[in-house]
Formats: structure tokens, C-alpha cells, sequence
């Protein structure tokens, strides 16, 4: 069973989104402030953290950032539609996606089961994806698209396997600038538009409907497609 | 000459000893009497050339009339140093040209009267040629040499005069604040300084684009002095000083009075006074530029919090709502009836909130707007906090009230007004008691007043806070934005005040903070 901790300072809401997750056979641990937050992270050492951005004394962001010095456990952001500074900065530091209050709890399990299975697919680390006549081979590094190679540049590689790298992941626009580009480039979201509908236009089966690498308007992108789930050899070995 | 200085040097001592003096009337003096002196120079010059071509005279007739007894047994040359005495002492009073004149009375005097032949204009011997013609030409020289010298001493003493009123009147205008005050007193000062009856101040007015707005007036109605002037007017023409700031005009200074037109040092000491009252102008222009700014800043800073505030306010219940119904219609599971049950209580509990909120932000609005109008009547305490009690209860479903109330108690209120005073007393209470659930509402009647007290055993209240926290919008943090129970303390405020009554805080004994209201008691005492 796998323990959820959930972080927000309204009671109301903690006990909606306890109560939800536990009729679904979760775990769930609960903190109404930052440094319980904090405290509770380590204590429990939860599989998941849905965390609020606004929360009194050490605020959400700050928790995110003092997360990321010792875990890798996924982060679910919760914040309201005029955050979406907060919410930015959040996923900079090393949150994994965000939910926009008020949400469905339908919503809510999505985004779970996404960020769960991202764990998982980490730890067998499958290389490759097929959606749409399209495959994508991180391992023997190609590309097939309507049967023939994409040509990919040594940049638009690099992107892709970042990409590809965090599957369900969402990725702000400074992270991928700094992590493909190098540091001094993180405000160059320009680039980051060309290529990546560069890419798009190799990768895509539809380059006008993108299906692997999906925009968050205002925030970076996101790899949309899960990996093939088959590869034994690798996962045993 | 000796006490004019003194009046002008007297004051100096007591000016630019320190700022005593700055922006107070001590400075007058100062002021005063250098520009009086200003205007006097011409005047006092006039009377002392006349003063010393009497002496001229006077001096050369007494030395003849002294010396005619005895002009055999005495010197010529003597004689001549005594008229030169008399050119030195004239031309030290009225400069060359009474010098000039009193050394060619002396040169004929002497001729006429002690050069023998006496009597006649004939000179007798050749050498009193040499003396009578050197002594003339040391008179003239000696003249020109004093008269320059003091016309030297009185420009400087001028000049001096001009600085200092200059001065005067350049430190009343740094040392004031802006406003209208200041520039009244500054029109004022002119007026007085260079002796006119009325004035007006026009700045260039922002709404009107080109336009003059009269700022003061002094010594006239205000508008009886207009900027324009029509050269046709039969009227004198006023003395019109355009002020600006480089090639930016910022206002004009119109002075009228029946004074002679300014000399060229009075028209000098204007105009450059003129030039920096239209700096003063432009500065506090500017000043007045970056408080608009500043303000609409704060006002917008504050609007944006709140926005936030209401927003997170209203969304958070919503957000609970939304969570409980999509787990309630989510059809991948079976519900157990307990869970169910606790699902639609949460949603029954946050619309409550929501719907409670909303009253608030509709009653401080109508605080706000300053439209309450108290319906008071006979009220039954009792059966309001029962109402309040039951509302607070469906919000905050784990909070305990305990109600210790006297029975039949009746207040003159508005019996709406009084149950949200209580209800948010009520709400605040079981906010800031979180985990110690226990409320109490205590009513008494004592001397004709009622009153309710709402005790809370939470954390208490700073007494620094006491005051503050009946302000709508206390709490309002700009980083973690939320109306809380601050909106809810200051629609109680609003409504006590509607009510004639009084709200104050004080501590719960053992702990915590017990909100008290007052209001008037209604029916036969108990």
C-alpha cells in the first residue's frame, strides 16, 4: 500500500482529500504547516507528497526545495489559478507536476497514478515508446516515424532524451534550458520554443496535435507518452 | 549711516547662530532692513550731496569770515590748507562733484579774499600763481579720490543689501513645506519687501493644458487679479513676472501697487527670486506627482492582497466541496455509508462557510459604504445566541459551546445585527481555539447594559493587538493572503458602533481571549 502525504493548512480540505484517498486504498498522513510538512517527510517517508503552496510559516515552495536536498519522492503541487509564479518556481525546484485548486478528486488520482508509475518506469528505466506509428528508441538511439529515420541534431537528441528521461514529468521552461543548454541560458525561452517544435515536427505523428511532447502554456512542457512497459531483461537485471 | 549698519548687522548674530531662527518670523528683521535700506540708498544719497554743498559753503564762509581779521598776520598757505579741509570734508560727505565744487569756491575765496591785492580777483606776485593753482589741482584730486572711494563703499554696500534681501527671502522659501500656506506668506513677503499692495501667484494648471490657475491672492479678493493684462487697460500696469523652469513655463506672479517702477537692483532681486520660486514650483509639482504615485501604489497593492484574500476565502471551501462531490460521483468504487455520511456533512459544513462568507463581504460593504441603519427593538438574547450557536455549529462541526446565560434577558438591538455580532464572535472563537474545542457564551445584565461575552481558551490576544484587530483586513498578510476572522471582527465592530454599544477584548483567566459586547438592555431589569 502506498502512503500519500498530503500538505495544506485548510482542515476542510485535508480531510476531503484524506478521506478520498483512503476509500482508494491509500495510506495517507497529513500536515497542516511547513515544517510538520518536513518533519512528517521524514518520519513516515511517504511514496508521494501532495503539497499546497500557501501555507503558514515555511511556505510550500520552500518546502519543495528542502525536499529535494535528500528525496527524490515524487511532488503534486496544489495551488489556485493567480499562483502561477509560485507554482513555476515550485516545479524549478523540483516538483513534479501541479493541480489547480478546486479540483476533482478524479483529477487528483490521474495525477497520482501518473507520477506513481513514473517512479516505477525510473526504476526499470524502459528506453523506448510507440504511439501513433511512432517509435522512439532511447537505447539504440532512433527515431521511426511513418516507417522511414528521423534525423534528429545533436541538440534536438539531447532535448528528447530529456525529455524522455520524465515521462509525465512536467518540465519548466529554466529547467530544460539549463539542463540541455547549460547554465546562462535559462531565460532563453525562445530557443526552447524553435526546437522543440523542431522536434515536434520529427517526432510527432501530427506535429499540429502533439501527443509526446505536450505544452503547459505559461509553464514548459511535458513528455506524454508512457514508456513500453515490456522489458523484462532489464528489469530483473 | 553708523545705526543703519547696526540695525543690518544687529540681527545676524541671532540668524546664523543656528536654526532658531529658519521659517520663523525671526528672520524679519534681517529682511526688513536690508531691503529698506535698498530703498532708501537713492533718496539718502540725494540729501547728503545737498548736505554737502551746505557744508561747502558753510565751511568756506566761516574760514573767510575767521581768517579776514588776521589775513596779514597768517601764512597763505595756511590759509589753503584750511580751505582744503574744507574740500576734504565735503567730498567725504557728498562725493566729487560738491568736492569739485568746494575746492573752486575755495580757489576763488582764497584768491579774492587772502591773496593780495585783497579784494580783487588780481594776483600780485607770481609765485602765489604756483599756490593758488596747486592748491586747486591737490583739492580737485583729492576730491575725485574720496568721492570715488565712497561711491565704492555705498555700491558694495548695495550689493550687499541686494544679496541679503535676496537672501531673506530664498531661505522662506527653501525652509517652508509646500502648499498653499507657504505660498501665501511667500506672496506676502514680496509684497512687503518691495513695497506693493496686492499680488497674486498663478501656476500652470495640469487639468488646462497651457492654462494659469490663481494659486493665492494676497491683498485683494481672490480673481480680482488676473494674468492677462490689456497694455490698453487706463489703469498702471501691474508688475507681471513669468516664472519657469528652463523653456517650461510654471506659473506667473503679478504684483500691483502705486509704487514707482522697480529700479534695475529691485528688478534684478525679483527677478532672480522669481527664478527660484518657479523651482520651488516645479518641486513641489513634482513632490506632489510622486505622492499620487505612492498612494495609488499602496491602494493597489492593497486591492491586489485582498483580491487574493477573498479569492483563497471563497476557494477553499469550494475546493472541499469539489473534493467531496467527485469522490462521491466517482463510480470506481463503493462507498461505505459512514464515509458517505461524512462526505455530504463536509459539503453541508463548507457551503455553510461559503454561504456565511459571502454575508460578511456583503456586510462590510454596507459598513464600508456607511448605509447601516440599526432597527433595534426588544431582543431576546437568548433565543439570538441560540440561532448563532446553531449556525456556527454546522461551520465548525467538532466545536463545543457551552452556554452560560441568564434567563429572559432582553437588549434593545437589531436582532440581525446582534446575530452577526455573535456569529463571527462565535466563528473566531472556535478559529482560534483549533485543537481545544471548547467555547463559552456568557450573557449578564448589570446598571442597564447587557452584556455577551464569547470566550475562546485559545492563544490569546497581544495588548498591542487589541486595538488593531477590530480593522477590517488586520490579518491581511501579502504573502499568504486571507480575510480569516479579521473581516469578521470588524463587521462585529461595525455593527456594535450601528448599535450604540461597545466590543472590547480581554484575557480569558487560565488562558485564551474572551470577546465582550455591550449593548443597551431593553424591558424591566432582572
Amino acid at each position: 500500500m502506498s502512503r500519500i502525504l498530503v500538505v495544506d493548512d485548510e482542515p476542510q480540505i485535508l480531510m476531503a482529500v484524506r478521506r478520498a484517498l483512503a476509500a482508494r486504498g491509500y495510506d495517507v498522513v497529513t500536515a497542516a504547516d511547513g515544517e510538520d510538512a518536513l518533519a512528517e517527510a521524514e518520519a513516515s517517508v511517504p511514496d508521494l507528497v501532495v503539497l499546497d503552496l500557501h501555507l503558514p510559516g515555511i511556505d510550500g515552495m520552500e518546502v519543495c526545495r528542502r525536499l529535494r536536498t535528500w528525496t527524490r519522492v515524487p511532488i503534486l503541487i496544489l495551488s489556485v489559478r493567480e499562483d502561477e509564479a509560485g507554482k513555476v518556481t515550485a516545479l524549478d525546484l523540483g516538483a513534479d507536476d501541479y493541480l489547480t485548486k478546486p479540483f476533482g478528486v478524479d483529477e487528483l488520482m490521474a495525477r497520482i497514478r501518473a507520477l506513481q508509475r513514473r517512479t516505477l518506469s525510473r526504476s526499470e528505466m524502459s528506453p523506448k515508446f510507440e504511439t501513433g506509428g511512432v517509435t522512439v528508441d532511447l537505447e539504440s538511439k532512433r527515431v521511426v516515424r511513418q516507417g522511414r529515420n528521423a534525423h534528429l541534431t545533436r541538440t534536438e537528441w539531447a532535448l528528447l532524451e530529456v525529455f524522455a528521461e520524465h515521462p509525465g514529468k512536467l518540465l519548466t521552461h529554466r529547467w530544460l534550458l539549463a539542463r540541455v543548454w547549460g547554465a546562462g541560458y535559462e531565460n532563453d525561452v525562445e530557443v526552447l520554443r524553435v526546437f522543440v517544435s523542431q522536434l515536434r515536427r520529427k517526432v510527432e505523428p501530427d506535429p499540429g496535435k502533439p501527443v509526446f511532447i505536450v505544452t503547459d502554456p505559461g509553464v514548459g512542457y511535458r513528455w506524454a507518452v508512457e514508456p513500453v512497459a515490456d522489458t523484462p531483461a532489464r528489469s530483473t537485471g | 549711516m553708523g545705526s543703519v549698519k547696526e540695525r543690518v548687522r544687529a540681527p545676524r548674530g541671532l540668524v546664523g547662530g543656528g536654526k532658531l531662527a529658519f521659517g520663523t518670523m525671526n528672520a524679519n528683521p534681517e529682511r526688513v532692513s536690508a531691503a529698506s535700506m535698498l530703498r532708501l540708498m537713492r533718496p539718502r544719497r540725494a540729501r547728503r550731496e545737498a548736505l554737502a554743498y551746505v557744508v561747502s559753503v558753510a565751511g568756506t564762509a566761516a574760514l573767510v569770515s575767521g581768517f579776514l581779521p588776521f589775513r596779514d598776520d597768517v601764512e597763505p598757505l595756511t590759509k589753503a590748507f584750511g580751505f582744503l579741509l574744507v574740500v576734504v570734508v565735503t567730498a567725504a560727505i557728498g562725493g566729487i562733484w560738491p568736492g569739485v565744487f568746494a575746492s573752486v569756491l575755495g580757489f576763488v575765496a582764497f584768491n579774492f579774499f587772502f591773496l593780495p591785492p585783497y579784494d580783487t580777483f588780481a594776483i600780485g606776485k607770481p609765485e602765489y600763481v604756483v599756490v593758488l593753482f596747486v592748491n586747486l589741482g591737490l583739492s580737485v584730486l583729492i576730491s575725485v579720490l574720496i568721492g570715488r572711494a565712497s561711491e565704492r563703499a555705498s555700491a558694495a554696500e548695495a550689493h550687499e543689501a541686494e544679496l541679503r534681501t535676496l537672501q531673506g527671502l530664498s531661505r522662506e522659501l527653501v525652509v517652508r513645506g509646500p502648499g498653499t500656506d507657504t505660498y501665501r506668506e511667500i506672496v506676502a513677503l514680496v509684497l512687503d519687501t518691495f513695497g506693493y499692495e496686492s499680488g497674486a501667484l498663478f501656476v500652470r494648471d495640469a487639468a488646462n493644458v497651457g492654462g494659469l490657475r490663481e494659486e493665492v491672492s494676497v491683498g485683494c479678493d481672490p480673481g480680482a487679479i488676473v494674468p492677462e493684462w490689456d497694455p490698453r487697460s487706463p489703469e498702471r500696469a501691474p508688475e507681471r513676472l513669468p516664472l519657469s523652469v528652463g523653456s517650461n513655463n510654471v506659473g506667473l506672479l503679478v504684483l500691483k501697487g502705486s509704487r514707482a517702477a522697480l529700479t534695475d537692483a529691485e528688478s534684478r532681486i525679483l527677478r532672480a527670486f522669481g527664478d527660484q520660486l518657479a523651482l520651488v514650483l516645479e518641486r513641489d509639482r513634482l513632490l506632489r506627482v510622486a505622492t499620487d504615485a505612492e498612494v495609488y501604489r499602496q491602494t493597489e497593492r492593497l486591492r491586489q492582497t485582498l483580491l487574493a484574500a477573498v479569492s483563497h476565502d471563497l476557494r477553499s471551501p469550494l475546493a472541499a466541496i469539489k473534493a467531496s462531490v467527485t469522490d462521491l460521483l466517482a463510480d470506481d468504487l463503493e462507498h461505505k455509508p459512514a464515509d458517505r455520511r461524512e462526505a455530504l456533512e463536509a459539503i453541508d459544513a463548507e457551503s455553510e462557510r461559503l454561504n456565511a462568507l459571502i454575508a460578511n463581504l456583503l456586510d462590510m460593504s454596507r459598513i464600508e459604504a456607511g448605509v447601516l441603519q440599526a432597527h433595534t427593538e426588544a431582543v431576546d438574547v437568548g433565543d439570538v445566541i441560540a440561532t448563532s450557536v446553531y449556525n456556527v455549529g454546522r461551520v465548525w462541526p467538532h466545536v463545543r459551546v457551552h452556554e452560560r446565560l441568564q434567563d429572559g434577558l432582553l437588549a434593545r438591538a437589531d436582532p440581525v445585527f446582534l446575530d452577526r455580532i455573535i456569529t463571527n464572535l462565535l466563528d473566531n472563537a472556535a478559529r482560534s481555539s483549533k485543537g481545544a474545542s471548547e467555547v463559552e457564551v456568557a450573557t449578564r445584565r448589570n446598571d442597564g447594559v447587557v452584556t455577551i461575552r464569547v470566550i475562546d481558551h485559545g492563544k490569546g490576544i497581544a495588548p498591542e493587538a487589541r486595538e488593531l484587530m477590530f480593522q477590517p483586513f488586520y490579518e491581511l498578510d501579502r504573502r499568504n493572503p486571507r480575510l480569516g476572522s479579521g473581516l469578521g471582527l470588524a463587521i462585529a465592530k461595525g455593527f456594535v458602533a450601528a448599535m450604540d454599544g461597545e466590543i472590547w477584548v480581554e484575557d480569558t483567566p487560565g488562558g485564551g481571549a474572551t470577546f465582550a459586547v455591550a449593548v443597551p438592555a431593553a424591558g424591566a431589569s432582572a
